[in-house]
This record gives C-alpha cells, structure tokens and sequence, in this order.
C-alpha cells in the first residue's frame, strides 16, 4: 500500500516544486515550498491591491445590505487605508457575550469603529506566517477560559492574555511617526471578534483585512457550531484573491491535537470577482489620527528595512535571523549591557540571544505548517530596570511575538523583583469607563496575591516567578480550567471575568490603554494616570513594564549569584516551545559563558509553591522538541 | 459456569481420580496384551446388528438382552413384594439412593448448578408450596460465582500534569510513567431455566448478571486518574454493573433434531467472529438466533442498543442513558465448511451512531471522550456497515482462524478535515498454528488500513465498534492490553485498552468510532506449551508497524514519526492447580521494544522500555 503511494507522493511533490515556486493562494499538503519562508521584496500589498481588496470587502457589505468600515494594513502594522461605507456606524460596543459589565467589557458607543477594524486587521496580520494563517476567529480561541473554549476542564487557552499587547503605549511597538517600520500598535491590542483575516501574496504574508458592520467587537464563545458572521463574511470577501494557502490555515494546525479555528463560513453573498470599481463604491476613506490618512497607500515587504524587520547581521546573520530596526536602518535593540548590580553584559545578552536562536531553529514549530518546519520566535532580553537589552528573531516569527516576547521578559520580571509589592501597591487604580467611575485597586491584587499564595507569595524576591507560574495564578479558575473552583488572586471569578476584563493584566494598562484609544500617544503602558485625572496628578507610571506584562509561558528571570538582574521573553511559536527556549536557551546560554548567570535557583522557583495545595507550574518543554533527533524532556534537570 | 467448562472441569476431576486411583500399575507399565480391552460376547450376524441411526422414519428398535451373566446380582424374586423408593422426579434419583452433596459441591449433583428441578426441592416445598408448584416439574436454577482478581503493574508514556504537578522541577511532558491497578470483581450470575433440557434447548431462560467491582489505580502525575490535578495520584473507584439480564424464548423447534429458532431480549453478550475483532460487548438488544440442518447452520438477526460504560470498570452503566448507537447484524455460521472441522462464519454489521446531537459527554474521572478533545471538537454522527468472512478450525494438523473485513460508510463530519468523509477500510487478520505433542505453535499476522490524509473527504484507517480482540497474545501483550496515551496529540490513546486497532479513540469503552487513524501491521509467532497438567506457558513476539503516521504527525504538529512501532515480547503462565476452570492464575510480562516510531513519540530512550506485568486471579464456582 505505502510502497504503490510513495513513488507517487514525491512525484507529485517534485512537481509541486517544479511548477508552483512559492505555492499559491491556495494549495494541498506539501505544496508549499518556500525555504525557510516566503518572504520576498516583491510580496507587498500595492495600492491597487488595496483597493481591490476593499471593494471586494464592501462589495460583500452591500450585498448583504450591511454598512462596513474596513481597514486593510500591511505586515507590519502600516494602515493601508480605511474605509467607511455611508451610513457605517460610527462607535461600536464591546460586548464578551457573558453579560459581563467591568474593564472594557460593556463598554458601548464610546470608541470609534475604524479602532476595531485596525484591531482586527492587525491582529490577522500579526498572528500569521508563512507557516500558519490565524485569523481573528483564531484569537478567540486561544484566548479564553477553556481550550477549546466549551471543553469543561480543558486548560486555558495557550495564548491567554494576549489581547493585550501591540498596545498604543508600549516602547516596542512604533506609532505613525517613525514612518513605515514598524511592528506598529494597535489602537485595541489584538482582537478576539471574528472578521480579522491575513492576507497573502504568493505564500506570504502581506498584510490583514478587518471589518466592523455588526457594531459589536466581541469574541466567539461556542465554537462547536459554525457562525454565519457579518464581519467576517465581509473580510472573506476581501481575502479574495489574497487568501491564505489551505494548507497552512488553522484548522490544519493543531495544538495538543486540537485544529485553530480560521473561518467558520465562507458562503459569500456576492460574487469578489465583480466587485465594482473602487471609485464607485458606496463611502469614503477615513483619516484616523496616528494611524493613516484619508488616503490609500501601499504596503512594505516584510524583511525589508522599511518594514522595520531585516536580516541580522553577524552570529546572529549565520543563525538566520532578523532585527528589527529604526526608520534609518539602524538597529533599535543590538545586545548591550543592563544596569544594576551583577548587570548583563553585552556578550551575555549576544549569547542569551543567539543560544535562543540556536534552539528555535531546532526545535519542532507547534504552530506551522508543512509538518516538521522549525519554530520561529522572537527572544528578548531585559534588565532588571525592564530595560531591553536585545531582541532578535527568526526570520518569519509571527509579528505580534515582537512586544509579546518583551511583556513576557518583564511580567516575570516584575513579580520576581524584591520590591515587586511596593511597586504594585504604589500604582494608581484602574478607573474604569464602565460601570462609570469603578475602579480597580492594583494594591488590592497584589495583597490578594500575596493572601492566596500563602508563604513565598510575598512578592518581596525570595520567590522567582516565571511566566508559566504567574499565568498559573492569573485564570479565572484555579487550578487553571477546573470548574467551579475560586479564580487565581489575579483574576477575576468566572462570572465576572470576561477576555476583555481579566484582572491584574488589564487593570495594569487600563488606563493609558483608554487614553491611547481616545488620542494619546504617549509611551509607558503600566501603572498610568487615569482618563481625565486633574493636571498635574503623578503619572510616571511603572517603566519597569512600559508595554504591559503578558501572562501565558515563554518568560523567565535571570539570576546571577542569587540575584535578579533581568529576564528572558519570547513568544512566537507554541508556548512551551517559548518556554524551551527561553529556559533551555537561558541554561545553555549561562553554561557557555560561565560568568554565574543562568536560570533562577531551582529552590528559588515558584515550582516549589503550592498555593492552596495545587503546585504552580515553572515550565514545561514541549514533546518530541527537537527536529533533528528523537531526544525528550530536553530541560529535565536544568 | 457454562455446561462445556463444567464438563472439562468434570473430566479433568475424572482424570485426576484416575491418575490416583492406579499409580501402581501405571509404574509398573503396562504391555499391550493387559491392556487390552475384556473380551465381548461374539458378535451377531451382520443382519441383526442394532445399527446408529438418524431420528425420524425407522423400523421399530429391536432389543437383544444379553447374556445372563452369572456374577451379577440376581434379579428380584417375584415373589416378595417390590421395595420401592418414591422420589419426587428422576434427577433425585440418585439421592432416593442416599447421595446427598453439599450445596458447595458444583461437580456433583446441585440444586444450585441447575442439576436438580427446583419445584421439587423440598424445602421450597415446604415452605413455598405454590411457587414450587409453579415451577414443577421442569424448572431449573444456576448459579455462579466467579471472583476476578487484578493486579497489574505498567510503565506507560505519562505527561506531568498541565496546569499543575506533583514535584517540583518538573519542566517537561513526559513525566514517570509507573503505574498500578488493584481491580477485584465479583460476577454473579443467576439463571432460571425451564426445559427438559437433556437433549433438546431448553424452553426459557432468564438470566441476571450483576457485578461488583473495586478498582484502584495509582500514577506518578496528577491530571492522569482524574482530570482536575488537586485528585492527586491515585484513584479509588467501584461499580455495580448489570452485565446480562435478559429473557431466552425458545419460539419453536424446526426440524425433528431440535433445529430451533429462539429470541433472546435483554441485556446479553454478543460476539461478532470468533476472536472479538469488531465487536464484543454486552449490548441491550432483541437477538433472533437458531439453528438449521442438524446444527450445521447457525443464525443471528440482532438489534443492539450500545449502553454506556463506567469509566474505570469498563462494565455496563445501566444508570446512565444508552448510548444513541445502534447494530444491526445479520451473520450466519456454517459447520464443517469448507472442511470438516472448519467453521466458517458471514457477517454483516451496520452501525449507526448518533451522538452528534447529545451534546458533548465526558468520563467518570472528567475527561472529554465524546466527541473526542481532537481536531475541531465539533461533533459527529457516522454510519458504518461492516462485512466480514471469519473462519476457524483446522485443516489436517493445521489450526487457521481468519477473518476478513471491510467497513464502508459515511462520517458526517470529521473533527481533522472538517468535512463530511466515506469511508472505507478494511482488516485482515489470520493465526495459523499447530499442534507438536505438548506445544502449540502460532503464526500471527494482522492488517489493519491506515488514513493517508486526514485532510480529505476519504477515511482509510479501519477502526471497529467494540473490539475485544483474543489475538496474539490478547491481553498479555503490551500493545493490545495497555493504552498508549497520544500524549500532546489530543485526548486520544494510539490504541485502546484490550485493542490492537491504533484507532486515536478517546476511549474504547466509551468514544466514537474513528477512521482515521495510522492502521497496523502486525506480524508475529507465539507459542502455547503445556509443560504440566496444571500449568501452562504461553509467549508471543510481535513486529508492529503503523500503515501511515500522517496523522499522527498531523495531531502532534511533528514531522510523521517513522512506521516502525517496535516489538512487543509477551510471556505469560497459567497455572490450573487443580487441573480445572474453578482456580485459575495467570501471570504475564510483557514489554514494547521501541522502534523508531515510537522514539520519535515517546520518551523511550530516557526511561527504558514500556512495560506491562500483571497478575490475575480467577476463582469460580
């Protein structure tokens, strides 16, 4: 049987080679065939492109007799043009579905729609590659209580938290005045509503679509059943001609053997081909503030300077990887040296980062298609100042692991400080818009963590707190997914938790998070003043985590003789292949310098804590890890 | 105990007394002119022998006494009056005669054993006058007790917990994987019969089963014996199963040699081929089943509903709803074809599985097996019809059992391809073997069809409804005794318990069917050796081999691991003390020695091989 199949499997797959270059818009297993990636200059989205992929969008629209507002960007988060179709509502709601009122959850009529679309284009863009295409759809997935969301008990989901990244404040990403690089911010972090797709060009990707017709940004909570949505419809619609290869769609990707969501229907109403001309469509293009102008422009090719991501150069180039760098080329985060006692030093920060690489590029991608591709990350560095001290990549990592590497180096930061307590406690609370004036004490999380933990939850140094275990401690049931059990001391209890009202995590950023929304776009994201605080009131914020903290695996904190001096961070692949590579990649790196830095005291972990009598969690490597050999529990006894 | 193991328990009482009986003679060795059978009187003359014959038409029977022999009791004289014994029916007969055996004593006479009319039992005389007449003159009561005494020891690929573990310091998947199960059931079988039943089948039966099971099961890693990690590492679990009730009418004779058609309703064992490979359970349904042409034809028409199991028995939950899944199965046997000796056997299965609609269903220890935690979780019905060729016998010397099968049918939705699928598998499976003096030796071989795409609107991989499968080693082996989590793959194990099929079901007890899974091949020898009356050694080496690792590779989002599963090396004894079914105690060691497929899974190369070891105590009355 295998003997007839397999002559004409590698005939048919020399053919695929042969003929189909880079694949399609669409293909079959094996198809694909760009190494490493499919990243080239000539795959940007054009003008012409753009528009035609708003036509198409509105065109749907208006078959449906629905009033859209679509933004279209690149990659890398350059907002290519928004549209508003005549009569679009202005303002949206953001409703979870679970009747929840607090953090951004109920809040309506009160952001403007073009805030969702961007959100929800972004986060198309963001979340793919070559290798895997998420959608918004995908987000919502992986973001809940439950994975797969209605799987009673199942875990959280793997990406939980990560909503709130790509944020207006954050230092990692750019905002419209550092011109076309980017990775750029989003106006909402990324988005769990359904109708945000990516969009291809010859297997790469090249940017996303997001749409907002039905007024609500929400998220999609049974996914067992396939929804007839309006938004996404409407981005189907716009995908034409620029859809992502079948083959690397997430629900031919599985994690823990359970497939993505990408779309749930793809029954248009109209026919893409005949969309009308761009001028004839039915509304204008939209100037949002900070983010684009009135005006339709083109995209940048991914790995190119202008997009902010090019090759590394150095150890780093022979490993494959990319930096990202300044408008002027130049690189914004080449290794140096932290501040503090018993600091980093550049050549550590260079090894960290290259031994990170080193172990990415072996490892099996959890995420990526065709089977057997390499993970592909972002690592960074911090100081213990939350200061980036690198940050490199492989080639075709995802876009939104950029800054969720760095808000992974800085929430295990943050809570492995020895004055982790005093900095929490001394921050402003989270004022929410609704319920109009409730606010949410960060003083009130920490004393909450502290009570929960019990002893070596004091958030006073004497524990190392890794990613993993923060997110142990930040779901709304404890232990993560089982029912009917108390929410962790960061979160809030099942019934008023909501993914747009987590806890801890939101609370932190809130309030700039609603300014930046509303127009500012001033920098630091933790720990701000709040909407419409008196002039003058203190908002130095907690630069420690300027970009927010994030609170699913991948980040750890860096000792040198048993003091903190910084953290790991990564993001981009499988969580516990960020884990592996920040863990594994941090040992090896320490024992390849020798210098006393490494991984945190294994008495020190917050693995030795059991909180309520459930042990937390370090990390976890994954299964079968490596590409290259049949080795297991790569990081058993580091 | 069912009349043909009473009988061999019987015999082998026999053979024991006789072995004790003549040790003398039997040392002294015997020359052929002694042993010697008595001479006969001589025989008649060819016209007036009494010949064997068929029922129906005949000439009326002659009878020829023999020949007074003088040192035989003398006969009656007709002069005294007849001393008679009134007993109450001919069973008792030999009590009449001061025969009394204790109601402890199965292989003799037993009220209890079916043995004995109950209507006339005496003290249901007494003290039930009108139910012992109800139940005279032919109504007869079983019992059985049989105790079944597990321990079992195993080292299985086993995944620290998720969000929370044990120990520290644990930072990987794969956790230490010993494990152990205690398990002690209690069968009791109780069976009222009415019937004559000497020769013909009996008119009615009524049979109850319930069972009482205790289990405990011990992990290294939380999250295995119960999903939520605070359940820690072991697990202490019992059940009250009802694993036969049902009703037998005996409709009607056919033929003048007691050809019968007979229904059975209830809740009844059902087989379907000789080695349990598709389907093997104990279903509620309506059987219609008989005989024809002096038994050389045997029939079922059946309609079973599947009931849902306890999750760590496996036994019958007759509290829980039954499963939405349906049988249909027509099959036919025929004796002695195509060979004398040979039975060969037709069948065909339909089953219809409607679970899609009720939502999803998870185990007594909180995991999701229906539909199973893979893929898109949305859920599924699926109709599949299956039709075998099973045969089993011997021809000359050589034993073969052989069973084809091929399942065609519709997934209206699969959890990998999001799409509806046909599908279309098929199995082979083949033991040849024979007999050298005391030594059995076996050929096994198995095939099973794998999926090559999971991602297309065909499923390949042959998975069956139930199967139970008595194949190279059974439950003996590691591959078809233990289950092999897919860890990282979804909450599926690569085969189930007691299953060979690689079948990616969340459970075999209590999942759906799935076709799309990496098929098998396997190939192996074995051997059976009767080293003493009492005690026989048994073992099994087998090559094992996926079809196609596409979906595997698939669910762990790794390069498809290599074909090769490795080898599973068995040995088992079975040690009879008493020469009989009633005390039984087997012992068993087995190990899969991984291939490269495996390694490429599992954590094999760190903690040594996985392994299997169980002991098994099977008392009986």
């Amino acid at each position: 049987m295998r003997t007839e199949w397999r002559p004409a499997a590698a005939l048919a797959v020399a053919l695929a080679l042969a003929l189909a270059g880079c694949g399609g818009s669409s293909g079959s297993a094996g198809s694909r065939a760009c190494v490493p990636n499919c990243n080239a200059p000539a795959n940007f989205l054009t003008e012409e492109d753009v528009r035609r992929v708003i036509a198409q969008a509105v065109n749907e629209a208006a078959a449906r007799e629905a009033k859209a507002t679509v933004a279209v960007v690149d990659r890398v988060g350059n907002v290519l043009a928004v549209f508003r179709m005549t009569g679009a509502r202005e303002r949206f709601d953001i409703l979870s579905g679970r009747g929840v009122t607090g953090g951004l959850d109920g809040l309506r009529d009160t952001l403007p729609s073009s805030s969702a679309a961007i959100a929800k284009a972004i986060t198309g863009a963001y979340l793919s590659s070559s290798g895997n295409a998420f959608s918004s759809r995908t987000a919502s997935q992986i973001v809940q209580e439950h994975f797969l969301p209605g799987e009673s008990q199942a875990p959280s989901g793997p990406l939980y938290g990560v909503q709130f990244s790509q944020l207006s404040c954050s230092d990692v990403v750019r905002n419209a005045t550092h011109g076309t690089v980017g990775p750029k911010r989003s106006p909402l972090g990324l988005s769990a509503d359904p109708g945000g797709l990516p969009l291809y060009k010859n297997g790469a990707v090249v940017g996303g679509i997001g749409v907002m017709a039905d007024g609500v940004y929400g998220l999609d909570l049974v996914v067992t059943d396939r929804d007839e949505d309006l938004d996404e419809l409407v981005a189907v619609a716009g995908t034409s001609g620029f859809q992502a290869p079948a083959d690397i769609r997430g629900d031919r990707i599985t994690a823990d053997g359970k497939t993505f969501r990408y779309v749930d229907s793809e029954s248009l109403a109209s026919d893409p081909s005949r969309a009308p001309a761009f001028g004839a469509l039915p509304g204008s293009l939209e100037a949002v503030p900070g983010y684009v102008d009135a005006t339709v422009r083109a995209g940048v090719a991914f790995g190119t300077p202008a997009s902010g991501y090019r090759p590394a150069t150095g150890t780093f180039a022979s490993l494959g990887a990319f930096t990202v760098v300044d408008a002027a080329n130049a690189e914004r985060y080449p290794p140096r040296a932290g501040s503090g006692p018993g600091a980093f030093t550049a050549a550590e920060v260079q090894k960290i980062l290259e031994e990170g690489i080193r172990i990415a590029n072996r490892s099996r991608g959890q995420i990526r298609r065709p089977l057997g591709s390499p993970a592909e990350v972002s690592v960074s560095v911090v100081d213990a100042n939350g200061d980036l001290l690198g940050l490199v990549r492989t080639a075709d990592a995802p876009v939104f692991g950029t800054d969720v590497a760095v808000q992974k180096a800085r929430g295990a930061l943050l809570f492995s400080r020895p004055d982790a307590f005093a900095l929490i406690t001394g921050l402003p609370p989270a004022t929410y818009l609704v319920p109009a004036g409730a606010t949410s004490s960060l003083a009130a999380w920490a004393t909450s963590f502290r009570t929960f933990v019990g002893p070596g939850g004091d958030l006073d140094g004497r524990t190392a707190w890794s990613m993993r275990a923060i997110g142990n401690l930040h779901r709304p049931t404890y232990p993560d997914g089982i029912e009917g059990t108390p929410p962790g001391p960061l979160s809030w209890g099942f019934d008023s938790w909501s993914p747009f009202n987590v806890g801890f995590q939101l609370d932190l950023v809130y309030n700039q998070l609603v300014k930046g929304a509303l127009g500012d776009t001033s920098t630091g994201c933790a720990g701000r003043a709040a909407v419409g605080a008196p002039a003058g009131t203190p908002d130095a914020g907690l630069p420690l985590a300027r970009n927010g903290i994030q609170i699913f695996p991948g980040g750890v904190p860096v000792y040198r003789a048993g003091v903190l001096i910084g953290a790991v961070g990564i993001s981009g692949d499988g969580v516990d292949q960020d884990d592996m590579v920040a863990f594994l990649g941090l040992a090896n790196a320490a024992r390849a310098m020798g210098t006393g830095f490494g991984n945190a005291p294994a008495a020190m972990r917050a693995d030795q804590l059991s909180p309520q009598g459930t042990r937390l969690r370090w990390a976890q490597c994954p299964q079968s890890p490596f590409n290259d050999s049949t080795e297991q529990n790569a990081c058993a006894g580091l | 105990m069912p009349a043909s193991e009473r009988l061999v328990a019987a015999c082998a009482a026999l053979a024991l007394c006789a072995g004790t009986a003549f040790p003398a003679a039997a040392q002294e060795g015997l020359g052929p002119a002694v042993n010697e059978d008595r001479k006969l009187p001589p025989d008649r003359p060819a016209d007036r022998e009494i010949g064997q014959r068929r029922p129906g038409q005949s000439v009326p029977l002659e009878f020829f006494p023999p020949p007074a022999d003088p040192s035989q009791v003398p006969p009656p004289l007709a002069a005294t009056p007849r001393q008679t014994v009134p007993v109450p029916d001919r069973w008792r007969i030999m009590q009449a005669l001061g025969f009394k055996f204790p109601f402890n004593d199965p292989y003799n006479q037993n009220i209890l054993k079916g043995d004995l009319p109950i209507g006339d039992d005496p003290w249901l005389k007494e003290n039930f006058p009108d139910l012992a007449r109800t139940l005279s003159p032919d109504w007869f009561f079983s019992v059985g007790l049989v105790s079944d005494t597990l321990v079992e020891a195993r080292r299985l690929p086993t995944p620290v917990g998720g969000p929370s573990t044990d120990r520290p310091g644990s930072v990987d998947v794969y956790g230490t994987g010993r494990q152990s199960t205690v398990a002690e059931t209690l069968i009791v079988s109780l069976g009222l019969i009415k019937g004559d039943t000497t020769f013909k089948p009996p008119d009615y039966e009524f049979r109850f089963v319930p069972v009482f099971n205790v289990n405990r099961s011990g992990v290294e890693e939380v999250g295995a014996v119960r999903v939520d990690p605070r359940a820690g590492t072991t697990r202490t679990d019992d059940h009250v199963a009802v694993q036969e009730l049902f009703a037998d009418v005996h409709l009607r004779n056919v033929s003048p040699r007691y050809d019968f058609d007979s229904v059975r309703v209830g809740i009844q064992p059902f087989t379907s081929d000789f080695r349990g490979f598709v389907f093997q359970d104990v279903p509620v349904g309506v059987r219609l089943f008989g005989t024809r042409d002096n038994n050389q034809w045997q029939y079922n028409l059946a309609w079973f509903r599947r009931l849902e199991k306890d999750t760590n028995s496996g036994l019958n939950d007759v509290g829980a709803r039954p499963r939405n899944d349906d049988l249909l199965v027509a099959n036919a046997y025929h004796q002695d074809f195509p060979v004398p000796g040979f039975t060969s056997q037709a069948t065909a299965i339909l089953d219809v599985n409607r679970e899609g609609s009720r939502g999803a269903f998870y185990n007594g220890n909180g995991f999701l097996v229906r539909p199973a935690s893979l893929g898109d979780e949305r859920p599924r019905d699926y109709t599949v019809g299956y039709l075998g060729l099973n045969g089993d016998g011997h021809f000359g010397p050589w034993n073969l059992q052989a069973s084809v099968y091929v399942a065609v049918g519709r997934d209206d939705h699969n959890p990998l391809s999001g799409q509806p699928q046909d599908i279309r598998a098929g199995f082979m499976a083949m033991e040849l073997s024979r007999d050298f003096s005391w030594i059995r030796l076996r050929l096994n071989g198995l095939l099973a069809s794998g999926d090559r795409d999971p991602f297309d609107a065909r499923a390949t991989g042959f998975d069956a409804i139930l199967e139970n499968p008595q194949f190279a080693g059974a439950d003996t082996s590691f591959w078809i005794r233990q289950a092999v989590p897919l860890v990282g793959g979804g909450g599926v194990a690569l085969s189930g318990r007691n299953g060979v099929l690689p079948s990616l079901r969340s459970s075999k007890d209590q999942g759906q069917s799935n076709f799309v899974n990496p098929g098998l091949l396997l190939v192996g020898v074995g051997a059976d050796a009767d080293l003493m009356p009492e005690l026989r050694a048994i073992g099994n080496v087998s090559y094992l081999r996926f079809q196609d690792t596409t979906v595997l590779g698939v669910l762990r989002n790794q390069s498809p691991p290599d074909r090769e599963i490795g080898w599973d090396v068995s040995a088992s004894v079975q040690y009879r003390p008493f020469m009989s079914q009633n005390v039984v105690l087997n012992a068993s060691a087995a190990a899969l020695l991984p291939g490269k497929g495996m390694k490429q899974l599992y954590d094999e190369d760190r903690r040594g091989p996985q392994y299997s070891i169980l002991v098994n105590l099977l008392l009986s009355y």
